[in-house]
């Protein structure tokens, strides 16, 4: 093989590689993306205006009222540390009486589905202040319920219980049954949580669909006055 | 298109800033520096730059200072030297022009993703606003875990501010910057044609990139300097670089500086490094005392500044270690469980440790491939008795952060493939077509 092929061949697969890199990486529309769209258009496409980080409704805020501290900012979806870094002032301090509060749920809950003899949630929950009621959704229209039940998350192989209580009654299908109880045990992001009614036996238990957890709000709107609202994200004081 | 304009002008920028002071102050060939090539001076300034911003966000020196400090210089020494400077020897540099291209594409990716990880929203992105709304060092006790160290961060905010204090990821380029350019010094050293090592390094970015690490991590940038460090490491083993093992000692010791100021395993990592080569290599007393003392010097230097600006969180770092033996079993279980599949899925180990393994069992050994088996055995056991000594979210801990660990090392191991390459592919090429004549 003459130089100049063995050149020109090496040349071509370093230019196919590259081909495929940058089509891997679909450089090329990322490249007009950038060109005809904005930065902040572009960030807010990516962390949400009222979802996700809410950047979109944050920024918005900053500029409409020109914060000379920092906002208290809870946001409540699970998928989220903190918010707060995108309108931050290290200069400023935070005052906790205005706060925002992003992807606010009208009711927090927890909802529990079967797994062999427990049950486990799959979604979490971060700013609640205890659990107000449980709702079993039953296949047939009662059960009656003669055990203790345990809310617990569990660490290698031990259980951290956030509730025990003794259930002695006949449970109707999706009735509330008031509980009341205080706890941030419950706010956790990192962990499922668990039931356990440990005297059921494998028939009682396949009659449960499914067990929900009504929690209680940690910052209720009703105590606040709303400044600013956008869909689930609200700037209150 | 003024943001496209920017993104070039801010890799320019970055590329302008690091041709001091090497590349400017010793041209010439009597320069201790002249047998390095053109990457290794950029990696040297690289070092060089990232430890003076490093002495200046302790001593809490404004940043604008150090920027008009280097600009003054460089264009200073550029009309000193300009008419030392013969235009009509100067030669394109395809191999450098392909890294710049990189920079570019990675910066194009990093403009357009934006998001940060988790971490990155939680604590680095806090301790980055520090540094660029011109906060103090000691100022970072406001931030949670402020005892994660800082220097990546202030790179961040550095590059971010200057020259145009534009968008917050005009400083994660340098992030692609260092990246980029560490694999093209890596692979600068396998002895191949230019057009095999364009390849090699475009194939080792195939397998690495990926936007995640660039989202405000700090992981990229123990994986980079990892690799730079072990391409400086190499030259302790060439007959080659003989006489300038002091040039080399020194710049580990300022790899070793900026790894324990970027996350708090680099320190252990790079003291790995060091380890090794004190143990594996025959080096002379003086190199010995240099490399012993210089990097007792770092530790103690950053144990200082911890506790002088009361940074450092004992009860934090107390509250996290657990030493509880009777969990110590199941927490092994849990951590070789995920090591086991985390290292199929840091592909760099799927090639590196199967060609580390072959070499050490069918070649007699050299010096560099012991020096290699060492450090992956102590990587091995940092990984264990890390996690091992964690509180009890050990589970939580090894799935989200043991692969990140792993890929901060892994860079290291492409040594394998530039051992392989330079000592054994001959012989092995040979075996095997001599294998192929006897079928035949």
């Amino acid at each position: 093989m003459s130089k100049r092929f063995q050149k020109n061949f090496g040349l071509l697969i370093i230019i196919f590689f590259l081909l495929v890199f940058v089509n891997n990486h679909n450089l090329f529309r990322k490249f007009y993306n950038i060109f005809f769209t904005d930065y902040e258009t572009r960030l807010i496409k990516k962390h949400g205006y009222c979802s996700d980080d809410s950047v979109g409704f944050l920024r918005m805020l900053k500029k409409k009222y020109k914060f000379n501290f920092n906002p208290l900012i809870i946001n409540y979806e699970d998928s989220v540390p903190i918010s707060g870094w995108s309108i931050y002032d290290t200069h400023n301090k935070i005052d906790k009486n205005h706060k925002i509060l992003l992807n606010y749920p009208k009711k927090p809950l927890l909802n529990f589905k079967p797994l062999d003899n427990i049950f486990y949630s799959k979604n979490t929950i971060l700013h609640s202040n205890g659990i107000a009621n449980i709702v079993f959704n039953l296949k047939n229209t009662n059960i009656r319920i003669d055990s203790d039940i345990k809310i617990y998350r569990k660490t290698l192989n031990k259980k951290d219980i956030i509730y025990e209580g003794n259930f002695h009654k006949i449970i109707n299908n999706n009735q509330k049954i008031p509980i009341q109880f205080i706890t941030k045990k419950i706010n956790s992001i990192y962990k499922a949580t668990f039931i356990e009614i440990s005297e059921l036996n494998v028939d009682q238990l396949a009659k449960i669909n499914s067990i929900t957890l009504n929690l209680n709000h940690e910052f209720d709107l009703k105590d606040f006055t709303i400044i600013e609202k956008f869909n689930n994200c609200y700037y209150v004081k | 298109m003024s943001e496209i304009i920017s993104i070039f002008s801010q890799i320019l920028f970055i590329l302008f800033i690091i041709s001091f002071p090497i590349i400017i102050l010793n041209n010439n060939s009597k320069s201790k520096f002249y047998e390095f090539s053109l990457i290794d001076k950029l990696c040297i300034n690289l070092i060089f730059l990232i430890n003076v911003l490093f002495f200046a966000s302790i001593l809490n020196i404004n940043s604008k200072y150090i920027l008009y400090l280097y600009l003054f210089l460089i264009i200073f020494l550029y009309f000193f030297n300009f008419k030392k400077i013969n235009f009509k020897n100067i030669k394109i540099n395809y191999y450098f022009l392909i890294l710049l291209l990189f920079i570019i594409l990675i910066s194009i990716d990093i403009a357009h993703e934006l998001y940060f990880a988790w971490d990155t929203k939680s604590f680095w992105f806090f301790k980055t606003l520090n540094f660029y709304q011109n906060q103090k060092f000691e100022n970072l006790k406001n931030f949670p875990i402020s005892d994660w160290p800082h220097l990546g961060a202030y790179i961040w905010s550095f590059f971010w501010k200057f020259p145009f204090s534009g968008y917050e990821y005009f400083g994660r380029i340098t992030y692609a910057f260092i990246y980029v350019l560490s694999i093209f010094s890596i692979v600068e050293i396998v002895k191949v044609h230019i057009y095999q090592k364009i390849i090699l390094a475009i194939l080792f970015i195939s397998l690495t990139y990926n936007y995640e690490f660039f989202s405000g991590l700090q992981d990229i940038l123990i994986f980079s300097f990892i690799l730079i460090a072990s391409k400086f490491t190499y030259y302790f083993f060439e007959k080659r670089y003989k006489t300038k093992l002091l040039e080399l000692t020194f710049i580990l010791l300022g790899i070793a500086n900026i790894l324990c100021w970027i996350k708090n395993e680099g320190l252990f990592f790079i003291f790995f490094l060091i380890f090794c080569i004190l143990i594996i290599k025959n080096l002379d007393l003086k190199t010995k005392k240099l490399l012993i003392t210089g990097s007792l010097t770092i530790f103690l230097i950053k144990i200082f500044i911890l506790n002088y600006y009361e940074i450092f969180n004992s009860d934090h770092f107390i509250g996290s270690l657990d030493f509880k033996i009777f969990n110590l079993f199941e927490k092994m279980k849990i951590i070789s469980l995920y090591l086991s599949i985390y290292l199929t899925q840091v592909p760099i180990y799927l090639i590196t440790l199967p060609i580390l393994i072959y070499t050490s069992f069918k070649y007699k050994m050299k010096d560099i491939t012991k020096f290699n088996l060492f450090f992956l055995i102590l990587n091995l056991l940092f990984i264990y008795v890390a996690f091992l000594f964690k509180s009890s979210e050990t589970e939580l801990q090894v799935r989200f952060s043991l692969k990140r660990v792993l890929f901060e090392t892994s860079g290291f191991y492409f040594l394998a493939i530039v051992i392989f390459i330079n000592n054994y592919l001959h012989s092995f090429n040979q075996k095997i077509f001599s294998s192929f004549k006897k079928k035949h």
